[in-house]
Protein backbone atom coordinates (compact mmCIF):
# COMPACT_ATOMS: atom_id res chain seq x y z
CA UNK A 1 0.00 0.00 0.00
CA UNK A 2 2.62 2.40 -0.82
CA UNK A 3 0.23 3.87 -2.60
CA UNK A 4 -1.10 5.81 0.39
CA UNK A 5 1.39 8.36 1.19
CA UNK A 6 2.30 8.83 -2.30
CA UNK A 7 -1.22 10.21 -3.02
CA UNK A 8 -1.21 11.91 0.33
CA UNK A 9 1.99 13.54 -0.92
CA UNK A 10 0.21 14.55 -4.46
CA UNK A 11 -2.80 15.64 -2.33
CA UNK A 12 -0.57 18.16 -0.18
CA UNK A 13 1.38 19.38 -2.35
CA UNK A 14 -1.78 20.24 -4.51
CA UNK A 15 -2.81 21.47 -1.48
CA UNK A 16 0.51 23.94 -0.99
CA UNK A 17 -0.18 25.52 -4.59
CA UNK A 18 -3.81 25.97 -4.16
CA UNK A 19 -3.35 27.55 -0.56
CA UNK A 20 -3.38 30.40 0.15
CA UNK A 21 -2.94 29.41 3.72
CA UNK A 22 -5.92 31.05 5.58
CA UNK A 23 -6.37 30.14 9.45
CA UNK A 24 -3.52 29.20 10.65
CA UNK A 25 -3.04 29.31 14.41
CA UNK A 26 -0.48 29.52 17.13
CA UNK A 27 -1.93 27.29 19.71
CA UNK A 28 -1.40 27.65 23.99
CA UNK A 29 -2.66 24.47 25.17
CA UNK A 30 -4.12 25.49 28.61
CA UNK A 31 -5.37 22.43 30.66
CA UNK A 32 -7.12 20.37 28.00
CA UNK A 33 -8.37 23.95 26.07
CA UNK A 34 -6.67 25.04 23.25
CA UNK A 35 -6.46 29.05 22.46
CA UNK A 36 -5.30 30.67 19.50
CA UNK A 37 -1.95 32.39 20.98
CA UNK A 38 -2.22 34.97 18.40
CA UNK A 39 -5.09 36.66 18.78
CA UNK A 40 -4.75 37.01 22.35
CA UNK A 41 -1.46 38.81 22.28
CA UNK A 42 -2.71 41.21 19.25
CA UNK A 43 -5.13 41.79 21.69
CA UNK A 44 -3.16 42.37 24.90
CA UNK A 45 -1.65 45.13 22.34
CA UNK A 46 -4.55 46.50 20.92
CA UNK A 47 -5.77 47.30 24.87
CA UNK A 48 -2.43 48.56 26.01
CA UNK A 49 -2.53 51.02 23.20
CA UNK A 50 -5.94 52.13 24.26
CA UNK A 51 -5.46 52.06 28.12
CA UNK A 52 -1.82 53.56 27.93
CA UNK A 53 -3.23 56.18 25.49
CA UNK A 54 -6.10 57.04 27.50
CA UNK A 55 -4.59 56.59 30.29
CA UNK A 56 -1.33 59.63 29.02
CA UNK A 57 -4.04 62.02 27.53
CA UNK A 58 -6.72 61.72 30.49
CA UNK A 59 -4.32 61.77 33.76
CA UNK A 60 -4.73 65.54 33.88
CA UNK A 61 -7.65 67.37 32.37
CA UNK A 62 -7.28 70.74 31.47
CA UNK A 63 -9.77 73.59 30.86
CA UNK A 64 -7.59 74.56 28.21
CA UNK A 65 -7.04 71.81 25.41
CA UNK A 66 -4.21 70.17 24.87
CA UNK A 67 -3.87 68.35 21.84
CA UNK A 68 -4.08 64.64 23.34
CA UNK A 69 -6.97 65.48 24.89
CA UNK A 70 -8.57 67.63 22.25
CA UNK A 71 -8.15 64.40 20.72
CA UNK A 72 -9.38 62.14 23.12
CA UNK A 73 -12.22 64.62 24.07
CA UNK A 74 -13.58 64.60 20.42
CA UNK A 75 -13.43 60.73 20.23
CA UNK A 76 -15.73 60.96 23.21
CA UNK A 77 -17.94 63.56 21.56
CA UNK A 78 -17.88 61.22 18.81
CA UNK A 79 -19.08 57.98 20.69
CA UNK A 80 -21.93 59.97 22.93
CA UNK A 81 -23.23 61.59 19.63
CA UNK A 82 -23.24 57.81 18.57
CA UNK A 83 -25.06 56.25 21.50
CA UNK A 84 -27.39 59.23 21.68
CA UNK A 85 -28.91 59.01 17.94
CA UNK A 86 -28.63 55.52 18.24
CA UNK A 87 -30.51 54.67 22.09
CA UNK A 88 -32.16 58.17 23.06
CA UNK A 89 -31.80 60.14 25.54
CA UNK A 90 -31.27 57.31 28.08
CA UNK A 91 -28.04 56.89 26.70
CA UNK A 92 -25.40 57.72 29.22
CA UNK A 93 -24.84 54.07 30.96
CA UNK A 94 -24.48 52.05 27.31
CA UNK A 95 -21.33 54.76 26.35
CA UNK A 96 -18.99 52.63 27.64
CA UNK A 97 -20.25 49.03 25.77
CA UNK A 98 -20.44 51.61 22.66
CA UNK A 99 -17.75 53.21 23.32
CA UNK A 100 -15.35 50.34 24.00
CA UNK A 101 -16.83 48.66 20.56
CA UNK A 102 -15.73 51.25 18.52
CA UNK A 103 -12.50 51.51 20.13
CA UNK A 104 -11.40 48.47 20.45
CA UNK A 105 -12.62 47.21 17.33
CA UNK A 106 -11.28 50.28 15.64
CA UNK A 107 -7.79 49.94 16.91
CA UNK A 108 -7.72 46.07 15.87
CA UNK A 109 -8.14 46.73 12.77
CA UNK A 110 -5.81 49.56 11.90
CA UNK A 111 -3.06 47.72 14.31
CA UNK A 112 -3.68 44.86 11.79
CA UNK A 113 -3.20 47.00 8.74
CA UNK A 114 -0.70 49.18 10.67
CA UNK A 115 1.81 48.28 12.62
CA UNK A 116 4.83 46.22 11.87
CA UNK A 117 4.37 42.55 13.05
CA UNK A 118 6.42 40.87 10.93
CA UNK A 119 9.18 41.38 12.94
CA UNK A 120 7.82 38.79 16.10
CA UNK A 121 8.27 35.47 14.22
CA UNK A 122 5.69 32.97 15.78
CA UNK A 123 6.58 29.48 15.64
CA UNK A 124 2.98 28.68 13.58
CA UNK A 125 0.52 31.58 12.20
CA UNK A 126 0.85 35.23 12.30
CA UNK A 127 0.56 38.09 14.24
CA UNK A 128 -2.50 39.44 12.62
CA UNK A 129 -6.02 41.76 13.65
CA UNK A 130 -7.20 40.01 16.43
CA UNK A 131 -10.84 40.62 14.62
CA UNK A 132 -9.88 38.37 11.79
CA UNK A 133 -10.49 35.68 13.97
CA UNK A 134 -14.03 34.31 14.41
CA UNK A 135 -13.53 34.12 18.20
CA UNK A 136 -13.00 37.74 18.37
CA UNK A 137 -16.07 38.56 16.42
CA UNK A 138 -18.38 36.13 18.08
CA UNK A 139 -17.23 36.86 21.71
CA UNK A 140 -18.45 40.85 20.57
CA UNK A 141 -21.28 39.85 18.75
CA UNK A 142 -22.64 37.71 21.58
CA UNK A 143 -21.67 40.65 24.16
CA UNK A 144 -23.79 42.47 22.13
CA UNK A 145 -26.79 40.20 22.44
CA UNK A 146 -26.35 39.79 26.06
CA UNK A 147 -26.35 43.58 26.34
CA UNK A 148 -29.89 44.51 24.22
CA UNK A 149 -31.09 41.67 25.66
CA UNK A 150 -30.31 42.84 29.17
CA UNK A 151 -31.32 46.27 28.35
CA UNK A 152 -34.27 45.63 26.99
CA UNK A 153 -35.28 43.13 30.33
CA UNK A 154 -33.88 46.21 32.79
CA UNK A 155 -36.25 48.66 30.98
CA UNK A 156 -39.33 46.88 30.69
CA UNK A 157 -38.91 43.63 32.64
CA UNK A 158 -40.68 40.56 31.17
CA UNK A 159 -43.07 42.81 29.44
CA UNK A 160 -39.85 43.01 27.21
CA UNK A 161 -40.96 39.65 25.69
CA UNK A 162 -44.26 41.61 24.43
CA UNK A 163 -42.43 42.81 21.49
CA UNK A 164 -41.95 39.48 19.89
CA UNK A 165 -45.62 38.60 19.82
CA UNK A 166 -46.55 42.31 18.42
CA UNK A 167 -47.98 40.56 15.02
CA UNK A 168 -48.39 37.56 16.72
CA UNK A 169 -47.57 35.69 13.40
CA UNK A 170 -44.34 37.45 13.19
CA UNK A 171 -43.06 35.41 15.96
CA UNK A 172 -40.83 32.79 14.52
CA UNK A 173 -38.92 36.02 12.89
CA UNK A 174 -38.38 37.89 15.78
CA UNK A 175 -36.65 34.92 17.63
CA UNK A 176 -35.05 33.68 14.31
CA UNK A 177 -33.85 37.58 14.59
CA UNK A 178 -32.25 36.74 17.91
CA UNK A 179 -30.17 34.43 16.32
CA UNK A 180 -29.29 36.56 13.06
CA UNK A 181 -28.80 39.63 14.60
CA UNK A 182 -24.94 38.27 16.23
CA UNK A 183 -24.56 36.03 13.32
CA UNK A 184 -24.54 39.13 10.73
CA UNK A 185 -22.50 41.17 13.27
CA UNK A 186 -19.66 38.59 13.62
CA UNK A 187 -19.43 37.62 10.06
CA UNK A 188 -19.62 41.09 8.35
CA UNK A 189 -16.66 41.90 10.81
CA UNK A 190 -14.57 38.77 10.02
CA UNK A 191 -15.00 38.48 6.57
CA UNK A 192 -14.21 41.87 6.14
CA UNK A 193 -11.18 42.27 7.88
CA UNK A 194 -9.89 38.81 6.56
CA UNK A 195 -10.95 39.61 3.40
CA UNK A 196 -8.97 43.13 3.53
CA UNK A 197 -5.74 41.38 4.61
CA UNK A 198 -6.27 38.68 2.06
CA UNK A 199 -6.60 41.13 -1.01
CA UNK A 200 -3.64 43.40 0.49
CA UNK A 201 -1.33 40.00 0.78
CA UNK A 202 -2.11 38.72 -2.38
CA UNK A 203 -1.20 42.26 -4.27
CA UNK A 204 1.62 42.08 -2.43
CA UNK A 205 2.53 38.75 -3.62
CA UNK A 206 1.56 39.78 -6.80
CA UNK A 207 3.21 43.24 -7.35
CA UNK A 208 5.19 44.22 -4.67
CA UNK A 209 5.35 48.04 -4.73
CA UNK A 210 3.34 50.66 -6.04
CA UNK A 211 0.15 49.01 -6.81
CA UNK A 212 -1.35 47.57 -3.42
CA UNK A 213 -1.13 51.25 -1.71
CA UNK A 214 -4.24 52.45 -2.96
CA UNK A 215 -5.96 48.90 -1.83
CA UNK A 216 -3.98 49.43 1.88
CA UNK A 217 -5.49 52.36 2.11
CA UNK A 218 -9.12 51.34 0.75
CA UNK A 219 -8.54 48.57 3.51
CA UNK A 220 -7.84 51.71 6.43
CA UNK A 221 -10.93 52.97 5.24
CA UNK A 222 -13.43 49.90 5.62
CA UNK A 223 -11.52 48.77 8.44
CA UNK A 224 -12.29 51.86 10.14
CA UNK A 225 -16.14 51.57 8.68
CA UNK A 226 -16.53 48.35 9.90
CA UNK A 227 -16.25 49.24 13.42
CA UNK A 228 -18.26 52.37 13.23
CA UNK A 229 -20.68 49.85 11.42
CA UNK A 230 -20.68 47.62 14.48
CA UNK A 231 -21.40 50.03 17.17
CA UNK A 232 -23.89 51.94 15.27
CA UNK A 233 -25.64 48.54 14.64
CA UNK A 234 -25.23 47.29 18.71
CA UNK A 235 -26.35 50.87 19.62
CA UNK A 236 -29.32 50.41 17.47
CA UNK A 237 -30.00 47.15 18.79
CA UNK A 238 -30.13 48.41 22.25
CA UNK A 239 -31.47 51.17 21.52
CA UNK A 240 -34.33 48.62 19.29
CA UNK A 241 -34.89 47.29 22.43
CA UNK A 242 -35.63 49.65 24.76
CA UNK A 243 -38.13 51.67 22.79
CA UNK A 244 -41.03 51.85 23.93
CA UNK A 245 -43.47 49.48 21.71
CA UNK A 246 -47.27 50.62 21.74
CA UNK B 1 -1.62 35.26 8.72
CA UNK B 2 -0.27 37.34 6.24
CA UNK B 3 3.41 36.46 6.74
CA UNK B 4 2.42 33.12 5.60
CA UNK B 5 0.23 33.57 3.05
CA UNK B 6 2.92 36.11 1.14
CA UNK B 7 5.50 32.75 2.09
CA UNK B 8 3.45 30.66 0.26
CA UNK B 9 2.49 32.57 -2.72
CA UNK B 10 5.79 33.78 -2.98
CA UNK B 11 6.60 30.52 -3.24
CA UNK B 12 4.01 29.68 -5.76
CA UNK B 13 3.30 32.53 -7.38
CA UNK B 14 6.62 34.77 -7.76
CA UNK B 15 9.34 31.87 -7.94
CA UNK B 16 8.80 30.00 -11.00
CA UNK B 17 11.50 27.40 -9.78
CA UNK B 18 9.58 26.40 -6.94
CA UNK B 19 6.90 25.83 -9.17
CA UNK B 20 9.05 23.44 -11.18
CA UNK B 21 9.81 21.59 -8.02
CA UNK B 22 6.87 20.43 -7.16
CA UNK B 23 5.53 20.48 -10.91
CA UNK B 24 7.29 16.47 -10.85
CA UNK B 25 5.56 15.46 -7.87
CA UNK B 26 2.32 15.03 -10.07
CA UNK B 27 4.45 12.41 -12.45
CA UNK B 28 6.12 10.78 -9.77
CA UNK B 29 3.09 10.30 -8.32
CA UNK B 30 0.89 9.16 -11.57
CA UNK B 31 4.57 6.95 -12.27
CA UNK B 32 4.00 5.36 -8.84
CA UNK B 33 0.31 4.58 -9.06
CA UNK B 34 1.04 2.84 -13.01
CA UNK B 35 4.15 0.64 -10.84
CA UNK B 36 1.62 0.01 -8.21
CA UNK B 37 -1.09 -1.04 -11.07
CA UNK B 38 2.27 -3.04 -12.66
CA UNK B 39 3.16 -4.91 -9.60
CA UNK B 40 -0.29 -5.63 -8.80
CA UNK B 41 -0.61 -6.91 -12.55
CA UNK B 42 2.34 -8.74 -12.64
CA UNK B 43 1.43 -10.39 -9.20
CA UNK B 44 -1.81 -11.81 -11.14
CA UNK B 45 0.20 -12.18 -14.69
CA UNK B 46 -0.33 -16.10 -14.67
CA UNK B 47 -4.13 -15.63 -14.08
CA UNK B 48 -7.15 -15.20 -16.68
CA UNK B 49 -7.64 -11.89 -18.28
CA UNK B 50 -10.97 -12.44 -15.77
CA UNK B 51 -8.66 -12.43 -13.03
CA UNK B 52 -7.00 -9.04 -14.66
CA UNK B 53 -10.43 -7.39 -14.63
CA UNK B 54 -10.21 -8.22 -11.08
CA UNK B 55 -7.18 -6.82 -10.00
CA UNK B 56 -8.26 -4.02 -12.20
CA UNK B 57 -11.21 -3.93 -9.48
CA UNK B 58 -9.12 -4.52 -6.97
CA UNK B 59 -6.85 -1.20 -7.93
CA UNK B 60 -10.20 0.71 -8.47
CA UNK B 61 -10.75 -0.24 -4.90
CA UNK B 62 -7.27 0.41 -3.63
CA UNK B 63 -7.81 3.19 -5.26
CA UNK B 64 -11.28 4.09 -3.59
CA UNK B 65 -9.28 3.68 -0.24
CA UNK B 66 -7.50 5.71 -0.98
CA UNK B 67 -9.88 8.40 -1.66
CA UNK B 68 -11.45 7.41 1.20
CA UNK B 69 -8.24 7.24 3.05
CA UNK B 70 -7.17 10.55 2.10
CA UNK B 71 -10.02 12.98 3.38
CA UNK B 72 -8.70 12.41 6.87
CA UNK B 73 -5.21 13.23 5.69
CA UNK B 74 -6.60 16.24 3.91
CA UNK B 75 -8.72 17.05 6.85
CA UNK B 76 -5.72 17.34 9.12
CA UNK B 77 -4.25 19.42 6.69
CA UNK B 78 -7.23 21.89 6.56
CA UNK B 79 -8.19 21.64 10.00
CA UNK B 80 -4.59 23.22 11.29
CA UNK B 81 -5.81 25.97 8.56
CA UNK B 82 -9.22 26.20 10.90
CA UNK B 83 -11.00 29.52 9.96
CA UNK B 84 -14.18 28.78 12.11
CA UNK B 85 -12.00 26.95 15.31
CA UNK B 86 -14.32 27.74 18.05
CA UNK B 87 -12.32 27.33 21.41
CA UNK B 88 -11.03 29.10 24.54
CA UNK B 89 -10.35 31.77 22.51
CA UNK B 90 -13.96 33.43 22.54
CA UNK B 91 -14.66 33.82 26.25
CA UNK B 92 -11.25 34.77 27.16
CA UNK B 93 -11.95 37.54 24.22
CA UNK B 94 -15.02 38.54 25.80
CA UNK B 95 -13.83 38.81 29.42
CA UNK B 96 -10.66 40.81 28.47
CA UNK B 97 -13.25 43.19 26.58
CA UNK B 98 -15.10 43.12 29.85
CA UNK B 99 -12.32 44.04 31.89
CA UNK B 100 -11.57 46.94 28.66
CA UNK B 101 -14.65 48.24 28.95
CA UNK B 102 -14.70 48.68 33.37
CA UNK B 103 -10.91 49.85 33.05
CA UNK B 104 -11.62 52.54 30.16
CA UNK B 105 -14.70 53.57 31.89
CA UNK B 106 -12.71 54.32 35.09
CA UNK B 107 -9.92 55.98 33.15
CA UNK B 108 -11.43 57.26 30.44
CA UNK B 109 -15.09 57.84 29.67
CA UNK B 110 -16.47 59.04 33.55
CA UNK B 111 -13.63 61.09 34.30
CA UNK B 112 -13.51 63.33 31.31
CA UNK B 113 -17.44 62.61 30.11
CA UNK B 114 -17.70 64.97 33.59
CA UNK B 115 -14.67 66.58 33.47
CA UNK B 116 -16.25 67.68 30.05
CA UNK B 117 -19.73 68.51 30.98
CA UNK B 118 -18.12 70.49 34.47
CA UNK B 119 -16.84 72.53 31.84
CA UNK B 120 -20.27 72.91 29.61
CA UNK B 121 -21.84 73.94 32.72
CA UNK B 122 -19.57 76.20 33.82
CA UNK B 123 -18.97 78.00 30.60
CA UNK B 124 -22.67 78.01 30.59
CA UNK B 125 -23.06 79.99 33.64
CA UNK B 126 -20.31 82.41 32.80
CA UNK B 127 -22.58 82.71 29.98
CA UNK B 128 -25.30 83.40 31.43
CA UNK B 129 -23.96 85.78 34.02
CA UNK B 130 -22.61 88.13 31.22
CA UNK B 131 -25.79 87.91 30.11
CA UNK B 132 -27.60 89.03 34.02
CA UNK B 133 -24.66 91.47 33.76
CA UNK B 134 -26.47 93.86 30.45
CA UNK B 135 -28.87 95.21 33.35
CA UNK B 136 -26.07 95.64 35.68
CA UNK B 137 -24.52 97.49 32.80
CA UNK B 138 -27.80 99.51 32.13
CA UNK B 139 -27.64 100.49 35.50
CA UNK B 140 -24.50 101.69 35.92
CA UNK B 141 -25.35 103.79 32.40
CA UNK B 142 -27.97 105.56 33.88
CA UNK B 143 -25.74 106.30 37.29
CA UNK B 144 -23.24 107.54 34.97
CA UNK B 145 -26.17 109.74 33.37
CA UNK B 146 -27.37 110.93 36.54
CA UNK B 147 -24.17 111.94 37.29
CA UNK B 148 -23.30 113.54 34.45
CA UNK B 149 -26.78 115.54 34.68
CA UNK B 150 -26.11 116.65 38.20
CA UNK B 151 -22.67 117.78 37.47
CA UNK B 152 -24.23 119.60 34.58
CA UNK B 153 -26.47 121.02 36.34
CA UNK B 154 -24.18 122.28 39.46
CA UNK B 155 -22.12 124.02 36.51
CA UNK B 156 -25.38 125.63 35.31
CA UNK B 157 -25.76 126.66 38.73
CA UNK B 158 -22.41 128.41 39.51
CA UNK B 159 -22.79 129.39 36.17
CA UNK B 160 -25.63 132.03 36.69
CA UNK B 161 -24.82 132.46 40.27
CA UNK B 162 -21.67 134.03 39.03
CA UNK B 163 -23.63 135.80 36.36
CA UNK B 164 -25.63 137.13 39.20
CA UNK B 165 -22.67 138.17 40.73
CA UNK B 166 -21.26 139.93 38.04
CA UNK B 167 -24.00 141.89 36.98
CA UNK B 168 -24.35 143.31 40.48
CA UNK B 169 -21.51 144.10 40.38
CA UNK B 170 -21.59 145.90 37.24
CA UNK B 171 -24.58 147.64 37.99
CA UNK B 172 -22.53 149.07 41.11
CA UNK B 173 -20.55 150.16 38.84
CA UNK B 174 -23.15 151.79 36.85
CA UNK B 175 -24.89 153.53 39.44
CA UNK B 176 -21.90 155.23 40.43
CA UNK B 177 -20.89 156.03 37.72
CA UNK B 178 -24.53 157.40 37.05
CA UNK B 179 -24.53 159.40 40.15
CA UNK B 180 -21.53 160.58 39.84
CA UNK B 181 -21.90 161.80 35.96
CA UNK B 182 -25.44 163.40 37.66
CA UNK B 183 -23.08 165.21 40.02
CA UNK B 184 -21.01 166.47 37.62
CA UNK B 185 -23.89 167.71 35.29
CA UNK B 186 -25.66 169.27 38.19
CA UNK B 187 -22.66 170.83 38.87
CA UNK B 188 -22.13 171.89 35.55
CA UNK B 189 -25.74 173.28 35.19
CA UNK B 190 -24.96 175.00 38.64
CA UNK B 191 -22.48 176.43 37.18
CA UNK B 192 -23.92 177.48 33.82
CA UNK B 193 -26.84 179.23 36.34
CA UNK B 194 -24.75 181.38 37.71
CA UNK B 195 -23.64 182.52 34.76
CA UNK B 196 -26.33 183.25 33.21
CA UNK B 197 -27.37 185.08 36.32
CA UNK B 198 -24.56 186.96 36.45
CA UNK B 199 -24.81 187.49 32.32
CA UNK B 200 -28.63 188.93 33.05
CA UNK B 201 -27.23 190.99 35.77
CA UNK B 202 -24.57 192.49 33.97
CA UNK B 203 -26.94 192.49 31.17
CA UNK B 204 -29.33 194.43 33.28
CA UNK B 205 -27.02 196.74 34.29
CA UNK B 206 -25.59 197.18 30.79
CA UNK B 207 -29.67 197.39 29.35
CA UNK B 208 -30.22 201.04 32.17
CA UNK B 209 -27.09 202.27 30.63
CA UNK B 210 -28.43 201.33 27.15
CA UNK B 211 -31.46 202.95 27.78
CA UNK B 212 -30.20 206.07 29.15
CA UNK B 213 -27.55 206.46 25.60
CA UNK B 214 -31.20 205.55 23.31
CA UNK B 215 -33.42 208.13 25.45
CA UNK B 216 -30.32 210.77 25.46
CA UNK B 217 -29.98 209.98 21.48
CA UNK B 218 -34.03 209.76 20.54
CA UNK B 219 -34.63 212.55 22.72
CA UNK B 220 -33.28 215.23 21.94
CA UNK B 221 -32.36 217.70 24.50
Amino acid sequence: MNVLPCSVNTLKGLYDISGVEVGQHFYWQRGGFQVHAQVLITSWVVIAILLGSAVIAVRNPQTILTNGQNFFEHVLEFIRDLSKTQIGEEYGPWVPFIGTMFLFIFVSNWSGALLPRKIIQLPHGELAAPTNDINTTVALALLTSVAYFYAGLSKKGLGYFGKYIQPTILLPINILEDFTKPLSLSFRLFGNILADELVVVVLVSLVPSVVPIPVMFLGLFTSGIQALIFATLAAAYIGESMEGHH
Amino acid sequence: MSNMIMASSSKTLITSPSIQSKAPKLPQFTTLKIRCQATQTSSNKIKTPTLNLNSLKSTAAIAAAVLTMAPPALAEQIEKAALFDFNLTLPLIMAEFLILMFALDKIYYTPLGNFMDARDKDIREKLNSVKDTSAEVKELDEQAAAIMRAARAEIAAALNQMKKETTVEVEAQMAEGRKKLEAELAEALGNLENQKEETIKALDSQIAALSDEIVKKVLPV
